[in-house]
């Protein structure tokens, strides 16, 4: 019998988090298991194939016990891996730490510390790319202000962090309606005034709204403005621009669209 | 001086924008605040950066001036008395309100408010306590604000700013008092350093307070700031650094900012710039900054006054090793922290990770290529377990054409052995004579 065994789960962190708690019984029983989401499926030979359901409750046991076994710092670096759209092997990566990390004792709260391992170095790789990318859409989301006072901005990344910015801006703008849509993986953080943000599914209903913008956008004007009477002349230097801000982010970003005029 | 009466909030901002782009403190750094849940606003540590202007410098604050309408008469600014240029001047409401409307947008951080001086500087002071006052009271703004102290405002003042601000500054403009004399005959040393003492000392008996109640006003909790125009004054670059020393040292600035000058004036005082303004100069003395900030060095060591300046084609760090080689090669496996931050091509975090992997065993060359520290410089003067990476000679030239050329030595066959001759070198020319007889 092949000893590799493939599980292949949703690329969601539920999805990996619930093949992590399947795979846990197959490596224990001598299997080799490594985790693929649905998305990137190429069939391979000389391993079995497994398709895992995500379960929310299964998944919620290995957070659990993630976060209270190797505290909450390794919990986040896992978050980050997990959210990473250009890893292949992500899941994979996330379930050899966890199986070294929870499989010795005392249960190794520093797994991330340890640089000679392969995995470890990969998995730092992988979230270095997904915190960068985050780190920079703290700067670079732009909201646009609808009718009803309600902020709304789309937002087109490479990893899927939409889900980890809500802290920050739940934080910053507390007393405001916003939105954040993303526009690849349609699906919206929405945060009423006050309250908790939470995720939603259909995109069209905040597509909608997104419509009926606020007329008419002085401050958007005011910033372009701003924009262009910051730069320097004499110190012009476009590639340093573009490796700080890359074109791809430009396109959701109110200095860089030009004005329609009506 | 040309005054316009009823100017749009439009024509204010594009005026006092591009007044304000020369000062080039624009980082949202050094404070970690939650918002309270009231107010809108909250400040990360690590800064935030929301877009970058063409010349590449990030945008990270409303960067605006609150008037450009000045008495000084400072001969590199646009803004000088003498000038013939549209004045211009906001009113607090309209500051705040800006603010607040770019900060809910996310275009920025918060804002960054410096000022012509208009009256007097105590006037103009008034004026900037009282915009950021209503900015935090009546808008309960919670996000980063950056405040420049103006020269010559009385300490009461400073004190309220002080309060309400994340971070101040006061320019220091030049590094030398005769360069401040002749190009800023408004402002002296002692204007400027009074505020700068006055918030270092507030800044440590401040940090008592906290200490016995938790919740006591926190005063300039980002630290201050201060910047330098670089190549105005004709001074070098071991007077710019000694004085960026002393400042760190003796006023516990958390940053000093270079700016290399832009002509805007044309004055018999000012030099002229055909090859443009000297942004490479600019660049290796932000790296000497580092060196002095982060990796233990003195300024002293760096350069002398044999030697006042760094050399352009070569890192402030690597010139320092190639003139000290006997302190290389450092060995990896057991090196302090300082010993290895000290050589070429590790830096801070580098040298964080080789202390932390070997721990667990001891490092070879392509352990430490996995950890991420780069070799291309470092090769040269650092061993594994007693031994080189390639055969590679520890001597000044060699390693000189090493760097410079960038490429990697293979083998020894490879080697270059044979060496430029020059004609202007010792002995190839005759005391007394000249090169062209």
């Amino acid at each position: 019998m092949d000893d590799r065994l493939i599980l292949l789960c949703e690329d969601s962190t539920d999805g990996m988090f619930t093949a992590v708690y399947d795979g846990w019984t197959f490596q224990l029983h001598g299997k080799e298991v490594e985790i693929r989401s649905t998305d990137e499926y190429e069939p391979e030979l000389f391993c079995s194939f497994r398709r895992i359901e995500t379960d929310p409750e299964k998944a919620e046991k290995v957070v659990s016990s993630v976060r209270k076994k190797l505290g909450i710092r390794v919990y986040e670096d896992i978050c980050y891996v997990a959210a990473s759209s250009r890893a292949v092997d992500k899941g994979t990566v996330i379930f050899r730490l966890l199986w070294k990390a929870l499989r010795s004792r005392p249960y190794r709260r520093d797994i991330m510390e340890e640089l000679t391992d392969p995995w470890v170095i990969r998995a730092l790789k992988i979230r270095i790319q997904v915190w960068h990318e985050f780190h920079r859409m703290l700067g670079f989301v732009r909201f646009r202000e609808l009718s009803g006072e309600i902020l709304y901005s789309e937002i087109t990344p490479d990893n899927d962090i939409l889900a980890l910015l809500g802290p920050h801006f739940e934080n910053r703008f507390p007393n405001e309606n916003w939105m954040i849509c993303d526009k690849k993986r349609k699906k919206v953080l929405v945060h009423p005034r006050q309250k908790t943000s939470y995720l939603y599914y259909p995109v069209s209903r905040a597509e909608k709204n997104a419509s009926d913008l606020a007329q008419p956008e002085e401050y958007e004007e005011l910033w372009k403005v701003f924009c262009r009477q910051i730069t320097i002349h004499e110190r012009k230097n476009p590639g340093l621009q573009g490796q700080m801000l890359p074109l791809k982010y430009r396109v959701n970003m109110t200095e860089f669209t030009e004005t329609v005029q009506p | 001086m040309i005054y316009q009466e009823n100017m749009t909030i439009e024509e204010k901002l594009s005026i006092l924008a591009d007044a304000a782009k020369y000062d080039v403190a624009c980082t949202s750094s050094g404070v970690n605040r939650n918002g309270d849940g009231t107010g809108i606003g909250n400040s990360m540590a690590s800064g935030i950066c929301h877009s970058f202007s063409g010349d590449g410098r990030c945008i990270s604050l409303l960067k605006i001036l609150y008037t450009n309408e000045c008495v000084f008469d400072c001969k590199y600014c646009v803004n000088r008395r003498s000038n013939d240029v549209v004045r211009a001047s906001f009113t607090p409401e309209e500051v705040c309100r800006l603010t607040i409307q770019f900060y809910r947008r996310n275009y920025i951080e918060g804002l960054f408010l410096s000022s012509g001086v208009k009256g007097s500087p105590d006037a103009t002071m008034e004026a900037l306590c009282e915009t950021v006052r209503l900015l935090r009271q009546k808008y309960h703004f919670q996000g980063y604000i950056h405040l420049k102290a103006i020269p010559g405002a009385s300490p009461e003042l400073i004190e309220q700013a002080g309060c309400l601000a994340d971070r101040m500054s006061v320019n220091m403009e030049l590094p030398t008092a005769e360069g401040l004399k002749r190009l800023a005959p408004h402002k002296s040393r002692q204007t400027i350093l009074r505020p700068m003492k006055q918030i270092q000392l507030r800044r440590e008996e401040n940090k008592n307070e906290l200490v016995l109640y938790r919740h006591a006003p926190r005063f300039v909790p980002a630290g201050q700031s201060t910047q330098m125009i670089i190549g105005a004054a004709g001074e070098s670059d071991f007077q710019i650094v000694s004085m960026a020393e002393a400042l760190y040292k003796g006023y516990s600035l958390k940053r000093v900012f270079y700016s290399a000058f832009v002509p805007v004036n044309e004055d018999k005082e000012l030099p002229s710039l055909p090859g443009g303004p000297p942004l490479l100069r600019e660049h290796r003395l932000y790296q000497a900054d580092w060196l002095l900030r982060f990796y233990g060095f003195q300024a002293s060591e760096l350069l002398s006054e044999k030697r006042p300046n760094f050399n352009l084609l070569l890192d402030p760090k690597c010139d320092w090793a190639l003139g000290h080689l006997e302190h290389f090669p450092v060995e990896i496996n057991q090196a302090d922290f300082y010993s290895l931050v000290r050589v070429p091509g590790i830096g801070d975090k580098s040298a964080r990770r080789i202390v932390q992997a070997r721990r667990h065993h001891s490092l070879d060359f392509p352990d430490l290529k996995k950890i991420g520290v780069v070799l291309k410089r470092a090769l040269y003067f650092i061993t594994c377990s007693g031994k080189m990476m390639y055969h590679t000679r520890l001597e000044e030239d060699y390693i000189l054409r090493g760097l410079m050329d960038g490429k990697m030595p293979k083998s020894r066959q490879e080697e270059i052995t044979y060496r430029q001759m020059s004609l202007f070198e010792d002995g190839f020319l005759q005391k007394g004579g000249t090169a062209n007889g």
